[in-house]
């Protein structure tokens, strides 16, 4: 079921990324379009070199220099958008904040005031599980800790896209499992529209309602996948044929992309005698 | 386009230049108007004049010999007692838990602030000079030695272990030469430290070299002069300065 | 020698905190002894090494004198004026080098060269333009401070972790929140290294002038006291004053290590 483009919360048109670069011009993404319904958990997923994280910053805002649009609830967006909600893969929290401080981030910008922030940081804390960590520093905090943290914190600008990129990527197997629940779960409760940027096709089958497929650079949308599974997405589901069909498709369409890329790299790595 | 010029070496430098000459342009400009006070600043151009009056009538090339020969004394003593210093704490772990931080404490310490001290027991001649600049640069060297030396990387050490070198030979041939470039950079800080004292000192208390030189002109109400003497001080540490880096910089590949 | 033995056993054994200890007043007490017998050996000219005892009784009289804590304010007063100014405008342009990479290339080469430079060689300019005064003083502090701060402001900002700026320009936050809670927080580090230069480095150019022409402040006390050869006084005055420069060097270092310490 295609997303109707007039309901829809966000929409991309036609966007095109070129990087000019010391080897000539490159286009990381191309004609890239798609619309997003609201509620809806959206995943792009792709090869390395797919462009992925060029388009997290385009709808995110910070990168502006493109050609196509992308638009918030209609209005076409300039720069970070205040409904769009970022996060980012590496390290992001303030590491000279307490977790209750970074978590209020958001709310101190706009000028919200002390107690009703901090009140409001605690209910997005314990929304993450961190409840009782307010006051400890992200130094003494594990990594997957600190991911939720920075995720707290985004969702504590209550914003009406939650746009992650590979947020679990730093993360071993066994946390980013348990993370991946607990984002569906808020996700759930929140009824947020999210886009999840990732490589892990498992991960982006579980969570999603539709999967974006990259080809490889130049990005462009290879294929557009509805997964109907029902949800809770509980083991007994990941365990089923449906699902294992679904991570087929997906992976076929991402092993041509993927052996391009390589191909790519080798021949390059043979023209330079030295990695790209 | 910003992009680029920002890329580029030589439009920020030549930017940087123009700035510079600028102001001096400006500076001249709004003296000759008396705008700007000239018995208090003395237009650039009278300053120009004031250097190669400088060059040509102070004397200049003695007074630049005794302030090197003071850099070089003070030089050398602290190379050789700051590396030995370094080598025999790093060797006594009791030795260096103990003197390290009072020698990083040492390093931070004001010694130049001692220097009526230093008179009385050397007098007001070269002597106290160089030993300001010794005791104030001493303790950068032997602080790098023993970073040098303890920091060396431990496969390095483990090569010399598998070939069973003894204690003198591991320590000729690995620990030493490993710490080398930290040693080069303690014996530059320390150069560095010693000049600024020393040039200080001589203006001070008026004796040496080029310090002096400054106070004399001041002393002689020699407006343009001072400027032009300060200048022309300035310049010679600047160019002390860049020349370490080079030789730095040269050597380093022998690492 | 069998320095490698050594280094292998001594990983084994650390020495002992009390043998340390031990060491260093071991070694505190050699040095006073040495001192107490050069200074009664008449080997050196009169004063030039008095004894312990006479140096204590200085110090005592010193601490105990009104007129030496108007000094110490005189001179703690341009201290803070130096750092102020000059701390104050290389914070602000170090901000700017830091932020822009066409002016760093431009203009920071400069700072970095002339920043090893003896700086008391200004005082005679410093007392045309501002008098024989105070303001002189703190000119030429200001002076000396001001290049160590601006370059590790400058190098501090290249430092910051770029994510954390992305964090807040997806907040959209305004540039001075930019500047007031992500970069300044984040560059806490060089900043407290940047003072605690910035500070030595004032209070030796502030205490230098004044030991060349001034006549109060701590830098006088000492010029003076070498005047009338009044070598216990003198030696009182380094003393003291070398105990309140390494204490405040060590209380920033403290403060600053103290942050981080919350933090790790």
């Amino acid at each position: 079921m295609a997303a109707d483009r007039d309901s829809a919360i966000l929409t991309a048109d036609d966007v095109t990324v070129r990087f000019a670069t010391p080897e000539g011009v490159i286009t990381a993404v191309e004609d890239v379009s798609f619309a997003v319904e609201p509620g809806e958990f959206l995943s792009i997923i792709g090869p390395s070199g797919c462009g992925k994280s060029t388009l997290f910053n385009v709808i995110g805002g910070l990168l502006t220099s493109h050609q196509g649009t992308v638009r918030v609830a209609g209005e076409i967006i300039s720069g970070p958008h205040p409904s769009i909600g970022m996060v980012f893969q590496e390290e992001s929290t303030f590491p000279w904040r307490t977790v209750s401080d970074n978590v209020a981030f958001p709310l101190e910008l706009v000028g919200m005031p002390k107690r009703k922030r901090i009140e409001r940081a605690r209910r997005f804390i314990a929304m993450v599980g961190l409840a009782g960590f307010e006051n400890r520093y992200p130094g003494e905090l594990s990594g997957g800790m600190r991911q939720r943290v920075a995720l707290a914190r985004t969702l504590a600008s209550e914003p009406k896209i939650l746009l992650m990129d590979e947020p679990f990527a730093a993360l071993d197997e066994q946390t980013r499992l348990l993370l991946g629940d607990k984002v569906l779960q808020i996700q759930q409760q929140l009824r947020q529209t999210t886009l999840l940027i990732t490589h892990n096709i498992t991960e982006a089958v579980q969570m999603s309602d539709r999967i974006l497929v990259m080809t490889y650079r130049p990005g462009r949308v290879k294929r557009i996948v509805d997964i109907n599974l029902p949800r809770p997405r509980d083991s007994e589901i990941v365990g089923s044929e449906a699902f294992g069909r679904y991570v087929a498709q997906i992976w076929n369409d991402l092993r041509e992309e993927a052996s391009r890329g390589m191909r790519d790299a080798e021949t390059h790595a043979l023209d330079h005698e030295a990695p790209p | 386009m910003s992009d680029r010029l920002s890329r580029s070496r030589l439009a920020p430098a030549a930017a940087g230049l123009a700035a510079v000459g600028l102001g001096l342009a400006a500076a001249e400009i709004m003296i000759r108007a008396d705008w700007i006070n000239r018995f208090i600043v003395p237009p650039p151009s009278e300053v120009a004049r004031g250097i190669s009056r400088i060059v040509l009538e102070e004397h200049i090339g003695h007074r630049f010999l005794l302030t090197a020969g003071e850099c070089l004394a003070a030089g050398l003593m602290i190379t050789v007692l700051g590396v030995a210093a370094g080598v025999l704490i790093h060797r006594f772990r009791l030795l260096r838990q103990a003197t390290e931080t009072w020698i990083a404490a040492w390093a931070a310490a004001p010694v130049v602030l001692a220097y009526p001290l230093f008179m009385v027991i050397f007098g007001r001649n070269a002597w106290t000079i160089i030993m300001i600049g010794f005791v104030a640069a001493l303790p950068p060297v032997i602080l790098k030695t023993i970073e040098g030396l303890s920091t060396t990387r431990k496969v390095l050490v483990d090569v010399g272990r598998s070939f069973n070198l003894t204690g003198t030979q591991q320590f000729w041939k690995i620990l030493f030469p490993a710490a080398l470039p930290t040693i080069f950079v303690g014996v530059r800080l320390g150069l560095i430290f010693a000049l600024i004292n020393i040039v200080g000192v001589e203006f001070l208390i008026n004796s040496g070299g080029l310090g002096q030189l400054i106070n004399d002109l001041a002393e002689r109400y020699d407006l343009a002069g001072t400027y032009a003497a300060i200048f022309f001080v300035v310049l010679v540490s600047v160019a002390f300065f860049m020349t370490l880096e080079r030789i730095e910089r040269w050597l380093r590949p022998i690492d | 020698m069998a320095a490698t033995d050594r280094l292998t056993a001594n990983a084994r054994h650390e020495p002992h905190a009390a043998s340390v200890t031990l060491l260093r007043a071991a070694m505190i007490l050699a040095l006073l002894a040495l001192w107490e017998f050069l200074s009664h050996t008449g080997w050196f000219y009169r004063d030039v090494v008095p004894s312990l005892l006479a140096i204590g009784r200085a110090v005592l009289a010193l601490l105990s004198r009104e007129n030496y804590y108007y000094n110490l304010g005189v001179t703690a007063g341009e201290v803070a004026a130096a750092l102020a100014i000059g701390g104050g405008t290389g914070l602000v342009v170090g901000l700017v080098l830091g932020s822009n990479r066409f002016l760093a290339r431009a203009f920071e080469p400069y700072l970095y060269y002339l920043g090893p430079t003896p700086k008391i060689i200004f005082f005679p300019v410093m007392i045309m333009w501002f008098g024989v005064d105070s303001p002189s003083k703190v000119a030429l502090g200001s002076l000396s401070c001001f290049f160590p701060v601006a370059l590790s402001v400058a190098a501090g900002m290249r430092q910051i972790d770029t994510v954390l700026i992305r964090v807040g320009r997806s907040f959209r936050a305004s540039a001075l929140q930019m500047v007031t809670k992500i970069y300044l927080p984040a560059m806490r580090h060089p900043i407290m290294n940047g003072v605690r230069l910035g500070l030595g480095v004032a209070l030796i150019g502030t205490l230098l002038a004044e030991t060349k022409l001034s006549n109060k402040g701590i830098g006088f006390l000492i010029i003076n006291a070498y005047s009338t050869f009044d070598m216990p006084r003198m030696y009182a005055n380094l003393i003291v004053l070398f105990v309140l420069a390494i204490g405040a060097n060590s209380l920033i270092g403290r403060l600053g290590g103290a942050a981080t310490a919350a933090r790790r």
